[in-house]
Parts: structure tokens; sequence; C-alpha cells
């Protein structure tokens, strides 16, 4: 496999590795457009300067999996962020966490998904070679949705076994998955998929009234599996 | 290895099997039940989680456990299915189902009678191999009024010995009396849909399920938390088996529950006689309970299954084939829907219980005048969520968006954002008619996690009847959809050819005759008089209705028979 290069548009030479992990983990590439996933790392770690060496997780995007090696976890943060992008007041994938919620289930639940994961992303980097000769993470946002694309319509060259429709679908499912399961699977981070479509979570109950109102749910709290199971052991 | 002495034995904790459970136990039947799965309480309920339930389908079986694999035709070969609809613990699918409970129509009981008597001969489809069954619905209306009023069921009559009664089911079969409670709330889907169908002509209701409108028999009524279908009630509001009918069993001191326990084989003695069943037990052991009377009540698959695996040099087709039909007439639903989303409110669709919340009964069973369609039989029109169940993570998986609308990226995220509490999917479950070419059999190739061979469906909806039955009945969901307003009116992507959908009927059909049937009306053996087939895999047609209602019934009937006949004389009750 040839060695991942950084862009040549970038600016700042020889980013490491981790430091474009956490700023990728920070959501710049929402802000994007001909930009390259790494300039928009580059620029977040820069105005982020707690984070420019890279010694320290980032806060807002806790890691708790332990199954993607550093390349593969940001690839799949880069590549989950374009199935479900986040905008201003619009959380995305990043913003949810949802590959942190894809390695903790390729860590426990779904280890025996661990191969199909393996052969996947290194299709995927086979492709990306083959069609820009730089990695997924690297690839301009339209790039990216080239790529998406392809898989999506089973056209990209590179994948067997899982085929690039079958690996593009799997990923598709878990970033579903990340954004809306409870925030203890480590995605959904602050209920950001449920504030994204207006799910107001593990309610107890509804009234009649909630019933037939027809308007958004606004009443508070936002009920995750944590407030509830504390609630019931209070009593 | 472990062996149990027992007046009964039953194998499946499910619908069938704890009520039949109770009812044995007490009139002092000493009943073993043997159950695959765990025994779980209100309280495993209490955390709503989506994830854990729904889509890793937790009170469900593990497909890579419990393998069941399907094919189009004999032709093919088998592939494994990936998720599995029933249930899988102490209380079976009733835990987690959507609680819809419907009485059969009278047609339902005689399908091949009432379309020879409407239609003529020549318009039973061919190659089918509809017939009536040996009882009819006067025969179950007892004891579906004692299921209604045992377990709990809300809803509001429509028929009441023959008087028709508006915002009830008018298409319903005459019932005895209403309801034990009032029908659950509607919400604004139910509300939408109850308009535009009225708008065209149809007569809309309420449907009837199995969860507590009010505090019923020490239980609380609904909370309208909106886990529902695919979770365990957290208040135990829903009237599975679980928290009504296994509590009444264990009261007696007569019953006992082994969990864990996976029987392998119904045992018979050199006179042909059922002596009892083997079980492999969680820690591998392989263990046998010694019975009077064996009952299966487990899902379709392992009925048949059970059946084909116990054969012996007496019964060399499998236990109750003497007929040869066992296997035969396998009956899924056909499920086609289409999604509505609205600009001008929301539907808040997560709110209540999610499943077939409110119907419409007018294109169901011979309902609608058949004469020039060239189909017979119909379907199950209601209002519903795109993902069986309400909350983001089923919408997003079930629901393909609309045509113009892409399945991920930007114009996704806006999409799904906006949408997700204004959808709602009108849903339609078809009709399949017994084809002795649909079938279970066992899978040559294909061994489960305890070393079986895996059941193997052999499944194509794609027949001339069924084809024409979709078309039409799509048709007139999409005529619904369209009368409702909606910004959004698209089909959702499941009439395709493919696996097996839920509710799963036939396998073990009951009959007037062994020669056309495995099982009497009593859901006894023809050819083993101590061995009873229990639940669905008994009908000989499926009606468009979900058949726990009918299955339970039919478990009262069968232990009113136990009871009051077979305990006094055990022998052929037909």
């Amino acid at each position: 496999m040839k060695e991942k290069t950084p862009s040549p548009t970038t600016e700042t030479p020889a980013l490491d590795r981790r430091s474009l992990l956490i700023g990728s983990a920070l959501g710049a590439a929402t802000s994007v457009g001909a930009m390259t996933t790494a300039d928009a790392a580059t620029k977040s770690h820069a105005s982020h300067p707690q984070h420019a060496h890279g010694t320290s997780q980032s806060h807002t995007h806790q890691r708790q999996g332990a199954f993607l090696n550093d390349d593969d976890y940001a690839t799949i943060i880069a590549f989950t962020e374009r199935l479900m992008p986040g905008a201003s007041g619009k959380p995305g994938a990043k913003d949810a966490n949802v590959a942190n919620y894809i390695d903790l289930a390729l860590s426990g639940a779904y280890t025996d998904q661990q191969y199909f994961y393996r052969q996947g992303l290194e299709a995927l980097e086979k492709h990306c070679q083959a069609q820009y000769k730089k990695s997924f993470m690297f690839l301009t946002v339209a790039q990216q949705d080239a790529v998406l694309a392809a898989m999506d319509e089973n056209k990209a060259a590179g994948f067997t076994w899982p085929t690039a429709k079958a690996f593009f679908e799997k990923l598709r499912l878990h970033t579903i998955e990340g954004l809306f399961s409870d925030p203890v699977y480590g995605g959904n981070k602050d209920f950001a998929g449920w504030k994204l479509v207006g799910f107001p979570g593990a309610q107890p109950f509804f009234t009649e009234e909630d019933m037939k109102s027809g308007k958004p749910f606004t009443r508070e709290p936002i009920i995750g599996m944590q407030q509830s199971q504390a609630r019931t052991r209070k009593g | 290895m472990a062996k149990i002495k027992t007046e009964v034995v039953i194998v499946g904790a499910g619908a069938a099997g704890a009520i039949l459970a109770a009812e044995l136990c007490k009139v002092g039947m000493k009943v073993v039940a043997l159950e695959r799965g765990p025994k779980l309480k209100t309280i495993d309920f209490n955390p709503h989680d989506e994830l854990r339930f729904f889509q890793r389908q937790d009170t469900r079986p593990d497909p890579k456990k419990s393998v069941v694999t399907w094919r189009f035709n004999t032709n093919m070969k088998s592939q494994p299915l990936n998720s599995m609809s029933y249930g899988n613990q102490v209380g079976g699918g009733t835990v987690h189902y959507g609680a819809l409970s419907w009485r059969n129509h009278e047609d339902d009981f005689r399908v091949r009678s009432a379309t020879v008597e409407r239609y003529g001969e020549t318009f039973l489809p061919e190659g089918s191999d509809v017939t009536d069954w040996p009882i009819s619905y006067a025969d179950l209306e007892p004891f579906y009024d004692k299921a209604e009023y045992d377990l709990g069921v809300s809803g509001r009559a429509g028929n009441i010995n023959g008087q028709k009664i508006a915002g009830g089911n008018v298409f319903e079969a005459p019932r005895k009396r209403e309801y034990p409670m009032p029908p659950l709330r509607t919400d604004v889907a139910s509300d939408t849909f109850d308009k535009a169908t009225k708008n065209l002509g149809l007569h809309p209701f309420i449907s009837p399920r199995a969860i507590l409108s009010e505090p019923y028999k020490d239980r609380p009524g609904c909370t309208y938390c909106g886990f529902c279908q695919t979770f365990g009630c957290h208040v135990g509001a829903k009237s599975s088996t679980l928290v009504n009918k296994i509590p009444e069993a264990e009261e007696t001191k007569n019953f006992t529950v082994i969990t864990g326990a996976m029987c392998h084989r119904v045992n018979t003695d050199s006179a042909g006689k059922a002596t009892g069943v083997s079980f492999y037990g969680p820690d591998g052991s392989d263990n046998q309970v010694e019975a009077d009377l064996v009952i299966l009540a487990p899902f379709v698959y392992d009925n048949v299954r059970l059946l084909m695996l116990s054969k012996t040099s007496l019964h060399q087709n499998g236990l109750s084939n003497s007929s040869g039909l066992l296997g035969k007439g396998l009956m899924t639903h056909i499920r086609p829907s289409v999604f509505v989303a609205f600009d001008d409110k929301k539907m808040n669709i997560y709110m209540g219980p999610n499943a077939q919340r409110h119907s419409i009964d007018d294109y169901n069973a011979d309902n609608f005048n058949h004469k020039d369609l060239g189909f017979i039989r119909g379907g199950q029109i209601s209002i519903g969520t795109a993902g069986q169940q309400g909350g983001p993570m089923g919408a997003a998986i079930n629901m393909v968006p609309p045509p113009g609308i892409p399945r991920y990226g930007a114009a996704y995220r806006d999409w799904y954002a906006k949408y997700f509490a204004s959808h709602m999917s009108i849903g339609l479950q078809i009709e399949d008619l017994p084809y002795r070419n649909q079938t279970i059999d066992l899978d040559p190739d294909v061994r489960d996690a305890w070393g079986l061979p895996a059941p193997r469906i052999t499944y194509d909806w794609r027949r001339p009847n069924e084809l024409k039955s979709v078309a039409f009945l799509t048709k007139k969901i999409e005529e619904i959809g369209k009368a409702m307003n909606a910004k959004y009116v698209w089909m959702g992507d499941r009439a395709q050819p493919g696996a097996p959908g839920g509710h799963h009927t036939g396998g073990t059909r009951m009959g007037t005759r062994p020669d056309n049937s495995v099982v009497n009306k009593y859901c006894q053996s023809w050819d083993i008089s101590n061995l009873f087939v229990v639940g669905s895999s008994t009908f000989p047609t499926m009606s468009g209705y979900n058949s726990t209602l009918t299955i339970e019934a039919q478990a009262y009937f069968v232990a009113d028979a136990i009871i009051k006949r077979y305990r006094q004389a055990p022998g052929p009750l037909v």
C-alpha cells in the first residue's frame, strides 16, 4: 500500500497523524468548499492551540473504541461526515461522534464485523490512491463525494469483498446507528442526532395534548438512558 | 443429563404456550415449559433503547445462532435470513409485538366455500391450496372473547350481535359484547388517516390492541411512551403473556419453566406414542422430559422442524406426517407501504403505540367485490411508522426518501431533519394464499448453533393471484396518501420480490381428515393422539390480519378440549 502523503496544497508541511486526526475530528470540514480536509484540519487545530501538539484527546471528541487504528479512524470520521455532514445549527456525524460509536461497536458488539471493515477500508484506500493518488481523508470534499457516489453505485474499482456497495451501505447504516442511538453507545453526542430531527429521546410518557398538538415537541429535557436509569435508582 | 418427569410438557412459552400452561395448571395438571430464550422482567425494559431492542433485535432470535434459510425455489441454493421477527423469550413474540389483536372475519375461516359461493368454483386461483378451516368463527367466538377479557385488549366494537356500530370496525365478525376496555388514544397521525379515508368513503376505526387503555387486573394503563413495537413494555401495560399468563401459571405451583432450553426432538415409543422431548441446556447438556402429553407451541419454523427431526422407523417422514403435508402451505404477509410527509403539521409518530394504530378493513378478506378484479382475498390497511417503531433510527433505516432526495449528504440531512417528525407510513399487509410448493423443510447444507439442520424456507410470493392483489391494493394506499394533502406521497420499497416477511402461518395445517391435514381442529396430531401442535402453523389460510389473537383464542380452545375431554379419556378427540 502506498504511503499516505499530505496534500501538496497544504500550507503546513508534515502534518502528523495524530494532529490530523484531532483536527479532522473538530468538525472543520463542514466549513470548506474546495478546501481540502487536510487544509481544514490544519486551520482547525491552528485555531485550537491546545491540540496543536496532538498530545491529548479533544474534550469534544472523546474516543473510547479500541479497534480502528488512527488512519482508519480518521478515514471513518471523514467518510461518515460526508454521509451526514454537519452545518451551522445542524449537527452532523462528526458532531455526534459517529466514528467513536463505530469504533466502540467494532470493539464490542460488532467484533464479527472487524474483518469486513479492515477489507473495506483497505479497498477504499486502494481506490482513492488509484483514482486521486491520495488517501480519502486528504481528498477535497467534491472528490470525497465522488468516491461515495461511485461506491453507492457499486462502480468504485478496488473493491472485491466487501463490494463497494456493501461497504457503503454498512457505513451508512452504522452512521445512522451512531447518530440516533443513545449516547451510552458512544455516538449521538449531546443528543446531536436527536436534536437534528426533533426527537425528545426516551420520554416515559406523552399526554393527550402532546399527541394531538401537530406541533414540534419542545418540552425539556431530552431524556437519555443515563438519566432514566439514575431516576430509577432514586426510586 | 437431566431427566424430568411431568404430566404435560410444552415447547415454547409464548402466546400459545403460556396460555395453555396457565389453563392446564389451574385445573391441577403439572406442566413443564421449555423456552429457548431467557425470562425477562418488566424492569429489563426500562431503558428505552432503540439500538438494542429495535436494531440489534434483543428480544428476537439471533439469526446467526437460530439460523433460518430461504430460497426462491427448489432450483436455487438457500441463503440465511439476516433478521428474525418472532420472539425469543418467555412470553415469545407478545413481549415485543405491536399488540394488534384481531378476530378473523367469518370468511377467513371458510375461504374456499366463501369464494365458491360468491364467484363460482372457477374463481379459485390455480395452483393454490385454499381450503376451509375445520373450525368456524362461531366455534372460536367464545374463546376470542375469553382472550380479550383475560389478557386485556382495548378497542371499540363495530358489530355486536349483528348490530353495526359506527367508529368501530363495521366489517368485523359479530361479537357478543364490547371490548373490556375503551380504545387507546388517537393522535394526529390517526386523525389524519381517519379524515382522509372517510373522505374516500371508507370506514376507518381505531385498531384493537392488547395494550391497556386504563388500569386493568392490577396492571397500569399505557403511558404512550412510544417504545412499543420491538420493545418490551416498561410498565407492563402491553398484554404480553409474560405479564399475565406466566404469573398466573406460576401461582398454581404446578408450573415450571426451563429457560435456555433448546428442544431438538420429540421422543416416541415403539407403539408410536409420544413419550416426551429432548432438549439441549445452555451448558450443552442433552436432557429429557418425560411426559404423558406433549404440546408443541414454538414459532412456525420449529413446529415444522421438530416434527421433521423426530422421525423414526414408524414415522419415516417425520412425526404427524402421514398426510405428507408437513411443512407445506407456508404463508407470510406481503407488506408494501406508502410514505407521506407534511409541511404544515407534525405527526410526532414516535408518540404512543406505533404499529397499525388506525385502520380500514374495506379492502381486507372478501369485504369488497372481487368479481372483476381477477384475484381473491385482500389486505389490512393501517397507519403507522416507517420503521416498525417510532424512533429516528428505525425511520432512517426503513424510509427511503422521496424521489429526487438523495440517501445521504447535506440534502438528505436537511430532508430528514425536516420530515422525521412529520412522516407516517400507510401500511398494507396482504393475505398470501397457501401453495403446496411454498414450504419449510430441513436445510441439507446449513446447521444452526446447536448443530441442528436449519429450517429452510422455499418461498416466492409472486403468484398470479398475489401479483394482482398487490397491484390493486398498492393503488389503494397511494390513493389514501394522496387524499391527505401531504407535501410528499411516495412508495416505500417493500413490495419487492424477496425473503418472507413477518407473520408466518401454515406448515402444520389443521383439517377435517388425516389425509388433508397434519392436525385436527383441536390441534391434535392425527397420527399421535398425545401430541398437540398449536399456533399459527396450523392455519390453513392466513387472513390479512395479524394472527396473535387467533393463536391465543386457539390456545384457550385447545386447553378447553384437553381439560374437558382429553384429560378424562386420553385419545383422539375427532
